[in-house]
């Protein structure tokens, strides 16, 4: 492994922030967050084949559960964060295992239960979840005596993307990788080959629910405000919709969909105003008729040619 | 006891909207093997048909029904063209085309967000807004209408698939479509029809159940949760099925909502909670398919 | 005499009212190509499926190395030492050729996810991969090593079957009517693959409609017709056996 160009990447990524000013440090880390969902949701959807829509609930389950732990039961941060990944590993678990027999979509469909019933419960919480409303008013608690905010913030969320990033292309270029591939490609064979079809599909699921429920720990203290309607259906299609026109199964895929249609919003809303959702649901369409390796597909084939 | 039967009578046409849903799944499902969730946009864009016809521009209700019916069949039939037709021509998983209506989806419910006004719209019910009382039993001639139209609905389709040849032949695609197609059944005109029917089917379950809920671009999802849950809660293998469901989902929720010591706020987690239970656990349902 | 490595004792599967194997009884000796042959609707491939572990039995025994192996999922008994080929050839199309030979090596890696992630797993990665190329080699799709599958002919995809299950390093391996479908030279490489691989030590299940191909290879004979054994020997004996014939004859006839 290079460990050159991982500290290279780091301090381009997080030495940015310094030269933008807060609206673009906003924007800029909100991208990378999004970015880091994406390489994840990419490992479970692209590599893994699994459809699933509480990629996103898990996030929520992640922020969620860091404020809860830190600010309300004013527990340590590292315990805290240990068990915020706990409980996004035992719901993970709880779904996944019943679910290997689940064929394709039917997965999905689960998945979009657990995340619609995570809104309701957000919702119904009372005090715990702040209802409705959500919570806010917190501040992530001073680390090692400092308090780390602003541009100094961004760079933890780069150490997230790039720890994710690390794990995933570990993960994908090993057996464990592969093994996850030949059950998205043809699970027979893969039992044939030896491969735990449904072990594979568990541990793919929960590894990356929990990378998702760390992400939001992290996504919690950036607007240090929670609430449901941020974890809702249309965050868990936009996901998935920034994979399939990325290129699902590959991390250059999942970074460019993610930060296009991520980005396009901003440009877009002059001419659309709040339906830039047309514009997604049209390009994934188009993706998906016209060029299913997505756009790291189509950059290939152009590579190719010339 | 007469609270009871005044629940049971709204439950009962709930289920029926959501047994429509789920038969509007069940027509793509068992020929194409394609889930399409777009089913609860298709109801959303049915109700706001029957709004610009009988709201806005006050045709005849029985007029505007069959007006808005045979659009949605119209909507269904393109849907499939463009959608679904490509990707099954190239071969495709199965993914691809479930995938490409999500799209559809998305599309479909920014398009009508953009061309109404964003509070939620009127649409007038069949016969006004009266109760009807046969005996003990009591409830709005919504509910009688909507109740009425689905037992239709369904017989017509429980005689289709049973009787005629056309419905055997349905059958057939469903049970194993390259058998189908040696028979010498056209694969592509069932895909057609069985993408028309579950457009018309869904569209007419959001037009029975906008009366009471006004028609709003988002009330598809929901819609789609619940009409997807009635078909796994009844079974994909029988028409009869996904009326059962629908009712069971109806009156669990209704039920619940009504006397469980829960707050209100946790009964929209019934349907979800009964999804996620009968996936897990009994993904085929209550009712298994004839051999 | 050698060892026997695979000992199927009394196995009997129905489908629902047909009676697909019964009272079936064979082994399969270490080092040796044991071909099982029969009509269409023999019993062959239900056996072959319910020795992989694909299908249940109803009844009998099947053991490996003494150890009994019915009623296992396929991925366990891949991992005691029994690979597979299948008929209709299943890549694994979302991987190049090289790819695919090594998900057939999953169960010789001994790194655990935690090594993968924090250690050094890539020593193994490469060694196997070196293993896998020389398995791409071996069958002869050395120039294809990157290629996507899609682009593999028919005959190819029948070489990565065989390199896939050899990858696992098993001590059996289960070839599925590898020779259907085949232009004569294609067979004539099959045939000195297979031998190969028997000249490695590894036995070999072959199941096989066509007899030609079948009887120059095997080093004995299990022939089934309807579900049960009607003959079992050296090629020589089966080519001279008059119920073979008849029920060859027989189904052919019956095909008129």
């Amino acid at each position: 492994m290079n460990y050159l160009r991982w500290i290279g990447a780091f301090l381009l990524l997080a030495g940015l922030p310094f030269f933008l000013g807060s609206y673009y440090n906003d924007v800029y880390r909100k991208m990378l967050l999004w970015v880091t969902l994406a390489l994840g949701y990419n490992f479970l959807f692209g590599i893994g084949g699994q459809v699933s829509f509480s990629h996103f609930a898990f996030y929520g389950v992640g922020a969620y559960s860091i404020v809860i732990f830190l600010i309300q039961l004013q527990l340590p941060l590292p315990l805290a964060i240990l068990l915020g990944i706990a409980l996004c590993v035992l719901v993970a678990l709880a779904v996944a295992i019943p679910s290997t027999r689940l064929e394709g979509f039917y997965l999905a469909l689960a998945t979009l239960a657990l995340a619609q019933l995570f809104v309701v419960v957000l919702n119904e919480g009372g005090a715990v979840t702040g209802g409705t409303g959500g919570l806010a008013n917190y501040r992530l608690p001073e680390v090692f005596g400092m308090r780390i905010v602003g541009p100094w913030y961004t760079a933890v969320i780069v150490i997230l993307l790039l720890i994710t990033f690390f794990i995933l292309l570990r993960l994908d270029r090993s057996w464990f990788g592969r093994a996850c591939r030949a059950v998205r490609d043809n699970p027979e064979a893969a039992a044939a080959m030896g491969v735990d079809v449904a072990r594979t599909k568990v541990i793919a699921f929960t590894l990356t629910s929990a990378l998702a429920g760390v992400a939001g720990m992290v996504y919690a203290f950036v607007d240090n405000t929670v609430n449901p309607p941020i974890f809702g259906l249309e965050n868990a299609f936009l996901i998935l919709f920034m994979v399939i026109v990325g290129g699902a199964g590959r991390h250059a895929g999942a970074v460019i969909g993610a930060v296009l249609l991520f980005l396009l919003p901003f440009v877009l809303s002059p001419l659309v105003g709040h339906h830039h959702v047309l514009v997604f649901g049209l390009l994934v369409l188009g993706a998906i008729l016209a060029a299913p390796k997505g756009l790291i597909g189509f950059y290939d084939s152009i590579r190719k040619n010339f | 006891m007469q609270d009871f039967l005044e629940l049971a009578v709204s439950a009962t046409a709930s289920g029926c909207v959501y047994g429509l849903i789920a038969l509007a799944y069940l027509l793509m499902i068992r020929p194409t093997g394609i889930i399409n969730f777009a089913v609860g946009e298709w109801a959303m864009v049915a109700a706001f048909g029957g709004h610009l016809l009988l709201s806005r521009y006050e045709w005849l209700y029985w007029l505007g029904m069959a007006t808005v019916v045979a659009f949605m069949l119209l909507v269904g039939w393109v849907t499939e063209r463009v959608a679904v037709r490509p990707l099954v021509d190239k071969g495709a998983a199965l993914l691809a085309p479930i995938l490409a209506l999500l799209g559809v989806l998305v599309i479909t419910r920014e398009i009508i967000s953009v061309s109404f006004p964003p509070d939620p719209l009127p649409v007038p019910s069949a016969f006004g807004f009266g109760r009807l009382e046969l005996g003990p039993v009591g409830g709005s001639y919504q509910s009688f209408f909507i109740i009425a139209v689905a037992a239709l609905v369904f017989a017509g389709f429980w005689f289709f698939f049973e009787k005629t040849l056309w419905g055997k032949s349905f059958e057939a695609v469903s049970l194993n479509r390259r058998a189908a197609a040696l028979m010498g059944i056209n694969l592509s005109r069932v895909t057609a029809l069985s993408f028309a029917g579950g457009a018309g089917v869904a569209g007419l379950g959001g037009l029975l159940v906008s009366p009471n809920v006004s028609a709003h671009y988002l009330m598809g999802v929901p819609l789609a949760i619940q009409g997807f849950t009635a078909l796994v809660i009844g079974g994909v293998g029988r028409v009869e099925g996904a009326l059962l469901g629908g009712l069971l989902l109806a009156f669990a929720e209704q039920f619940t909502a009504r006397y469980a010591p829960i707050p209100s706020g946790y009964t929209q987690g019934v349907p979800l909670l009964l999804l996620m239970i009968f996936l897990l656990f009994r993904p085929t349902g209550l009712l298994k398919a004839r051999a | 005499m050698k060892d026997t490595i695979l000992q199927v004792k009394a196995l009997s599967k129905r489908f629902g009212g047909l009676l697909a194997v019964s009272q079936l009884d064979f082994e399969v000796r270490e080092g040796e190509i044991l071909g099982m042959i029969g009509p269409n609707g023999a019993g062959k491939s239900t056996t072959f499926n319910v020795i992989a572990g694909a299908y249940a039995a109803d009844a009998g025994e099947v053991s490996f190395s003494g150890e009994p192996i019915l009623g296992r999922a396929p991925h366990q008994i891949a991992m005691r030492g029994i690979m597979r080929t299948f008929q209709h050839n299943r890549p694994f199309a979302g991987m190049p050729v090289i790819d695919n030979v090594m998900v057939g090596a999953h169960t010789r890696f001994k790194a655990g996810l935690l090594s993968v992630l924090f250690g050094n797993a890539f020593q193994e990665e490469t060694e196997k991969r070196k293993k896998a190329e020389s398995l791409v080699d071996f069958v002869g799709l050395g120039e294809l090593r990157d290629a996507d599958v899609a682009t593999l002919s028919f005959g190819q995809g029948r070489l990565l079957e065989i390199a896939r299950a050899l990858a696992g390093e098993p001590r059996l391996i289960l070839l599925d009517e590898p020779a259907a479908g085949l232009t004569p030279d294609e067979l004539a490489r099959l045939a000195h693959i297979i031998r190969g691989i028997a000249a490695r030590g590894i036995a070999v299940l072959l199941i096989e409609h066509d007899m030609h191909f079948l009887l120059p290879l095997a080093h004995r004979v299990v022939v089934l017709n309807f579900g049960a054994k009607i003959a079992d020997g050296l090629p020589a004996e089966i080519r001279a056996d008059p119920a073979v014939m008849d029920a060859y004859l027989g189904s052919h006839a019956a095909a008129h």
